[in-house]
């Protein structure tokens, strides 16, 4: 129990410090003028006779200045790193592409600007069919009038749309649906490499046997194009179209439905065929509602465990952002406050490929013209040094806004 | 694959049911007295690949609507097979005879029930031969570790009884290695991360003596699928030094576990609840947790509809266990485990368990010596932990045992010294003399004090 | 790295071990194994609380259970929102507990007329997901006018008009200090205490027990200097603003600020970065050039980004349908728990038009699943009826060798929902990851079945090919 007494003495010695005792010893008065305490709760117990004022401790000092303080950076310890994998082949490397792109090579999580620079930027590259398939109006729109010839659909995404890569898709080869023979396949593959000159990835049916024919054939005529054969599984025999595809120097995709393990297991099986840096991951994505958070999570965990040491997971990762388009929100029309479905679409489509690339992403597959080039605003922007920022930054808080 | 077939082969038959009417003969089956199904691994030259052998009239001498004695006795060779793993190989053959367009397959052994359909019949399903064939192709294809494979089926009524009794024995033989297979008798465990869950990199640890969590693989079961499958989700661990029998410390599992986890978990005690438990991913079959009151074990199941003596259901309690972490006194586990010897061996084994579900006591009846488990309490006997402790020193169960030695801490540890709280109420203060009495008090709040002056003078001189 | 999973026995330690059962459990124990699922707070045992002699232990459990990012309320009168109170960086490493609310702005300059109605858009705001409802959370009343006398008329004008928790936003203390005087029930944030303002912002926070966010857009020095000088001054729930900025010359930052205070606040304890996070998307309004749809566009970008990663709380601009709703429904889908699989509701669905001919299927209440059988359908434009079985949250593939796709629970469904009076036949197509339930579903429904197609996207042909007259005549005949 103190008294107001020894709660002064005790606020002017916090103010004044040993400076206080030593005053007082030397001079023995001090006076304070305009002197200000402030306390929480003051009790007085009156007495008859005597005024007794009786303090709860204790009477708080605040700070009059700013006690500056440095942020220090995380410290981590990474000591795995992700393979670094090269797209196409220029005419020095025996292809005839105009470029080659090179994905992955990270030591760091996804955009950890403030500990490492991202070694390579991740690849956006457009979605082609081999047949007019059904697609909601807002992609189509832009595609309709090629859509039939798969080698004008891919020009048309790289000369109007600046694509860095095409990914072919051959669902016509589906056994359900046209069934189209590998060599026909492959075929049209030669046409989209003689159309466009951005490095190339061929997409089966899904189909594990007539898939392994078709890459067969789809290799052979892409020899010395380093092309991204999309994609291999654990369904597929893989003793039968590994050594194939390491033959004819491609790349491939290692399809897993958002599985660690498998996807591990996978890896595991495609080392004995193929070498490492010619092994992408595609672990599944979903659009937003529609199972993203597995998605992102998986690839998350993949790409930390990479980064950890895991030997197997070490791979760029590859996002299937297309599969946004499976959201209803997506393309259905809906009531007037949710907006017409040509913005609804794209940013669906836009935002489940942030969520892809926050994780770790490295290759995109992607079809709206106008997604795409928001995806790679952001990866330029991302891709910035974390200490350029804008001078001053911009006052939204009392700012009249649009 | 199966063009040369009648009727079509494939997964989507494989819960097909045949009803009696439809049905052109039954094999086997609950009115049949000897039926049984057996794969045995032979040398190679001992196994004529490819052949299939009808004893007894063939399908098509079958009259129609009737019941036989029946068996299928498969014999295989190939390098890596062995004898352990006969009962692997012959739990496909259920599987296998159910994708066949027609035909249905239930139970195994010498339990087997076969029926064939009378459409599958007149598609020109009408020998036997046709579905050795079959198995033959689907054997061989999914598991390649066979390299030659043989199949005999046996209608001859008197064969079949012959047979049967050597399949007995066969099985009785199997069943009693299966359990006297020893840990210390291995020097390879097997890690198996086929969960399918969101737990951070889980590994199970089987051994012969420790189910896997989730009760569907058994050490037998990993050492063929290792086999089959060498770059699959079930790899061969080294057991390394034991470095803890009791416990179940050896130095080839830690390292294992720390390279599956990225160093998360760095320690497994394979036959303790506490300390460095076995993890869970989130699909065990059962949970072991800890009850103070009483310094014992509670079991739960996953199938037990009520909350557990301590007032939680499996639900609350398996969430505490899951997720891949070591968490001490909750432990995620098989019912199978439940009946190993080695069962929470470095806690006190059964001696610890003080409760479990009447339904689970059944489960491992039998597994359990007789006069602990009716030592242990169930849902139908107690219904809290006041009436557990009761119970237990009613029936004298051995944990009473471990009170007397060291009673479980009831009292509260009260806190050494009384925290330096203010004292609520206002004490008269002496000052300078005074001595106050009696009075009233005025409480202000956010008081600022402010003085033109304010003059401290040093006391005394 | 990863937050350290405690034992319910270390917990139990500290509790009074009394078995009271104040706190509704049946025991200590159990009142432990909830307080580590993170399902119940300590305070429930009024006991430890209230008792002195548990005092120390109190303050050890409540520092054994401490989130690594504070959690702090924001009241109205009628509504409560929490922000922050996380405990791990990564979702897999348990699971994310509080979604980032979302406020929406209004200002003092607007007239009655566009307050009106974008107060109703942030109460209304409902979208239906999977059973739940996703709602907007706060309003946000921000000073343009910079004249306390407005900025009180306008936040008493939504104060009485709304029921949602407000934000204050304003960095002139004199014009916070008027807004509060028409809050009197409730507990709003207050934004914002900055290194110019920080002393009066941090008075009016303490006087009136007020949670206040820190801000300091660019400089994470600052931003941390303040947060320690404003403990020091005696407050505690506070919201970190390190600066929401878009484009080229700062997204990496806000990105980079967001991901480094989050990790020392997780993974390295670092106290003074264990505040929530505040994400203004709302900036891009004022730092963006390019017309409405085009800043709107970007402020959900940038809010999606922030959901993404780390932000406790978002205070955006735009009211838009489009950008509003990919946003919820993202949040709601990132907070989910990843150990608990989000299950629908059992029973029966209708997809297209179906009539008395038309197919009836069953798949299992896996939400994923649900979503994806069911768009199959609708992108295939099948008419049919979907029953959904309670397989506890599995997908069929799980849930089938799991012993969850249970016939009975099919006979369940088929019976409750009343199917047998919508369509003429008697046939069930199951999923052909269940084909080896075919005879227990006939058995325990009566009903004949047909094994469906393994994966959901042949479902339309599957329908085409095998659902003819001749076949189902054939299967009604046997």
């Amino acid at each position: 129990m103190s008294s107001l007494e020894e709660a002064l003495r005790s606020k002017l010695s916090e103010l004044l410090g040993s400076k206080l005792a030593e005053a007082l010893e030397k001079y023995g008065e001090l006076v304070l003028e305009d002197v200000e305490i402030e306390v929480d709760e003051l009790e007085l117990v009156l007495h008859p006779g005597a005024i007794v004022p009786a303090l709860k401790p204790p009477v708080e000092v605040r700070p009059l200045k700013l006690i500056e303080t440095k942020f220090e950076k995380p410290k981590m310890e990474w000591t795995g790193k992700v393979v670094e994998v090269k797209l196409g082949a220029t005419k020095s490397e025996g292809g005839t592409r105009d470029r080659v792109h090179i994905v992955g090579g990270e030591t760091v999580p996804a955009f950890y600007m403030f500990a490492e620079p991202m070694p390579h930027p991740p690849v956006v590259a457009m979605d082609v069919f081999d047949m007019k398939i059904r697609l909601p109006k807002a992609i189509k729109v832009h595609f309709e009038d090629v859509m039939d010839d798969p080698a004008e659909w891919a020009k048309r995404c790289v000369e109007k749309f600046g694509a860095e890569m095409i990914n072919l898709h051959l669902v016509s080869t589906d056994p359900y649906i046209k069934d189209t023979p590998p060599s026909e396949a492959a075929k049209t593959v030669e046409e989209v490499l003689q159309a466009v000159k951005v490095p190339l990835c061929v997409g089966g049916s899904g189909d594990p046997v007539k898939d392994v024919e078709v890459f067969k054939k789809v290799a052979d005529v892409a020899e010395g194009e380093r092309i991204v054969i999309n994609s291999l599984n654990l369904d597929m025999k893989l003793d039968d179209i590994g050594p194939h595809l390491k033959d004819k120097d491609c790349v491939v995709i290692a399809f897993t439905p958002m599985d660690l393990d498998k996807a591990r297991e996978l890896n595991r099986k495609l080392y004995d065929y193929l070498p490492k840096e010619r092994i992408m991951m595609d672990t599944n994505i979903a659009g937003i509602g529609y199972g993203i958070e597995y998605g992102f999570t998986v690839m998350e965990r993949a790409r930390l465990a990479a980064l950890m040491g895991d030997k197997e997971l070490q791979h760029p990762i590859v996002a299937g952002v297309t599969n946004a388009w499976a959201a209803r929100e997506a393309w259905i029309k809906m009531d007037p406050y949710w907006g017409p479905k040509e913005i609804r679409g794209p940013i669906w489509e836009a935002i489940t490929g942030l969520v892809a690339l926050l994780a770790g992403a490295d290759y995109f597959m992607m079809m709206h013209p106008f997604s795409i080039k928001t995806l790679k605003e952001i990866i330029d922007y991302l891709g910035k040094s974390p200490f350029e920022i804008e001078e001053t930054p911009p006052d939204w808080v009392s700012a009249k806004l649009g | 694959m199966f063009e040369d077939i009648p009727v079509d082969v494939g997964v989507i038959y494989e819960g097909e049911r045949i009803r009696r009417k439809e049905m052109y003969v039954e094999l086997g089956g609950p009115k049949v007295d000897y039926k049984f199904e057996l794969v045995r691994v032979r040398k190679p030259e001992e196994v004529e690949d490819g052949k299939v052998v009808v004893i007894g009239p063939d399908l098509d001498q079958l009259e129609e609507g009737k019941s036989y004695r029946f068996g299928i006795f498969i014999e295989v060779a190939g390098k890596q097979l062995e004898e352990d793993l006969e009962g692997i190989i012959e739990r496909r053959i259920h599987e296998y005879v159910n994708y066949i367009e027609g035909v249905m397959h239930l139970n195994q052994r010498y339990d087997i029930w076969i029926r064939i359909s009378k459409k599958s019949f007149r598609k020109g399903l009408k020998s036997f031969k046709i579905i050795g064939k079959v198995l033959q192709r689907l054997f061989k294809s999914e598991l390649p570790i066979i390299e030659k494979i043989q199949v005999t089926f046996i209608t001859d009524p008197d064969k079949v009884k012959e047979m049967w009794e050597e399949a007995m024995k066969v099985y009785e033989a199997r069943d009693a290695r299966a359990r006297g297979l020893k840990d210390e008798e291995v020097d390879v465990f097997y890690g198996c991360v086929l969960c399918q869950s969101f737990a951070p990199t889980h590994v199970c640890v089987i051994t012969p003596q420790r189910y896997s969590n989730c009760g569907a693989i058994s050490w037998f079961d990993c050492r063929a699928a290792a086999r089959v499958d060498p770059k699959g989700p079930i790899f061969p661990i080294e057991k390394g030094e034991c470095i803890d029998p009791i416990k179940g410390e050896y130095t080839g599992v830690n390292k294992a576990v720390a390279e599956r986890s990225l160093g998360a978990i760095k320690r497994v005690w394979l036959y303790s609840a506490f300390g460095y438990p076995h993890t869970s991913c989130g699909c065990f079959e059962g949970v072991a947790f800890y009850i103070p009151e009483v310094d014992g074990f509670g079991l739960v199941h996953r199938g037990f509809k009520g909350v557990t003596v301590n007032g939680l259901p499996f639900s609350t309690l398996a969430d505490s266990t899951s997720g891949g972490r070591q968490i001490d006194g909750f432990h995620g586990i098989s019912i199978e485990y439940m009946r190993s010897p080695k069962f929470l061996q470095a806690d006190g084994g059964w001696e610890r368990v003080v409760w479990m579900p009447a339904e689970l006591k059944e489960k491992v009846r039998g597994f359990v010596p007789d006069e602990i488990l009716d030592k242990i309490a169930t849902e139908k006997d107690v219904g809290n932990v006041e009436e557990l402790k009761e119970f237990l020193k009613k029936v004298g169960h051995p944990i009473v045992k471990r009170w007397e030695e060291a009673p479980p801490k009831e009292e509260v540890e009260v806190a050494p010294e009384a925290a330096p709280e203010a004292v609520a109420e206002a004490v008269p203060v002496i000052a300078e003399g005074q001595i106050a009495i009696g009075g009233f008090r005025i409480k202000m709040r956010n008081v600022k004090i402010k003085a033109k002056k304010l003059i401290i003078k040093r006391r005394g001189k | 790295m990863p937050w350290k999973a405690i034992s319910p026995i270390e917990v139990y330690k500290l509790l009074p071990r009394t078995n009271c059962k104040k706190c509704g459990e049946e025991n200590c124990m159990a009142f432990a194994v909830r307080l580590v699922n993170l399902e119940v707070k300590p305070e429930k045992c009024t006991p430890l609380v209230e008792d002195p002699k548990y005092r120390k232990n109190y303050e050890k459990l409540k520092e054994l259970l401490r989130p690594m990012v504070r959690e702090i309320e924001v009241r109205s009168e009628k509504k409560t929102v929490i922000i922050g109170g996380e405990y791990v960086m990564f979702r897999h490493e348990m699971t994310y507990l509080n979604p980032p609310p979302i406020a929406i702005d209004v200002d003092d300059t607007m007239d009655k007329e566009e307050l009106a109605k974008r107060i109703d858009i942030a109460e209304n705001f409902r979208y239906e997901y999977i059973g739940r409802e996703l709602t907007l959370d706060l309003i946000a009343v921000r000073s343009v006018s910079n004249d306390p006398e407005q900025f009180k008329k306008t936040v008493r004008f939504v104060s009485n008009n709304s029921s949602l928790p407000l934000v204050l936003c304003s960095l002139n203390p004199d014009v916070i200090k008027a807004g509060l005087a028409e809050v009197p029930g409730g507990r709003p944030l207050l934004y914002a205490a900055t290194k110019d303002n920080w002393r009066e912002m941090a008075e009016l926070a303490r006087k009136h027990d007020l949670p206040l966010v820190v801000s300091s857009p660019g400089n994470l020095d600052m931003l941390m200097t303040l947060a320690n000088t404003l403990e020091k001054y005696g407050l505690s729930d506070l919201a970190l603003d390190p600066g929401t900025f878009v484009g080229s010359k700062g997204l990496s930052y806000t990105l980079s600020a967001f991901t480094m205070l989050r990790w020392r606040a997780c993974n390295e304890d670092y106290r003074l970065a264990g505040y929530p996070l505040v994400g203004t998307p709302i900036s891009v309004w004022s730092s963006m050039n390019g017309d409405k749809q085009t800043k709107a566009w970007w402020e959900a970008i940038t809010a999606a980004m922030l959901i993404t990663r780390y932000a406790d709380l978002l205070i955006l601009h735009s009211i838009e349908g489009w950008v509003l709703l990919p946003l919820v429904i993202l949040r709601f889908n990132i907070y989910t728990d990843p150990r608990k699989p989000v299950a629908v509701e059992p029973g029966l669905r209708v997809i297209g038009d179906p009539d008395e001919n038309s197919p009836v299927m069953v798949t299992g209440n896996f939400a994923l699943t649900y979503y994806i059988v069911a768009g199959d359908i609708e992108a295939g434009k099948i008419n049919c009826y979907l029953l959904v079985i309670d397989t506890e949250g599995l997908s069929v593939e799980s849930a089938v060798p799991g012993r969850k796709f249970l016939p009975e629970k099919v006979a369940e469904v088929l019976e409750s929902s009343g199917i047998a009076e919508k369509v003429k036949h008697r046939i069930l197509i199951i999923p052909g990851k269940a084909a080896r339930l075919s005879g227990d579903i006939e058995d325990a429904t009566g009903w004949k079945v047909m094994v469906g197609p393994l994966d959901s996207k042949d479902i339309p042909k599957f329908v085409e090919e095998k659902w003819r007259p001749e076949v189902i005549e054939e299967l009604m005949k046997e």
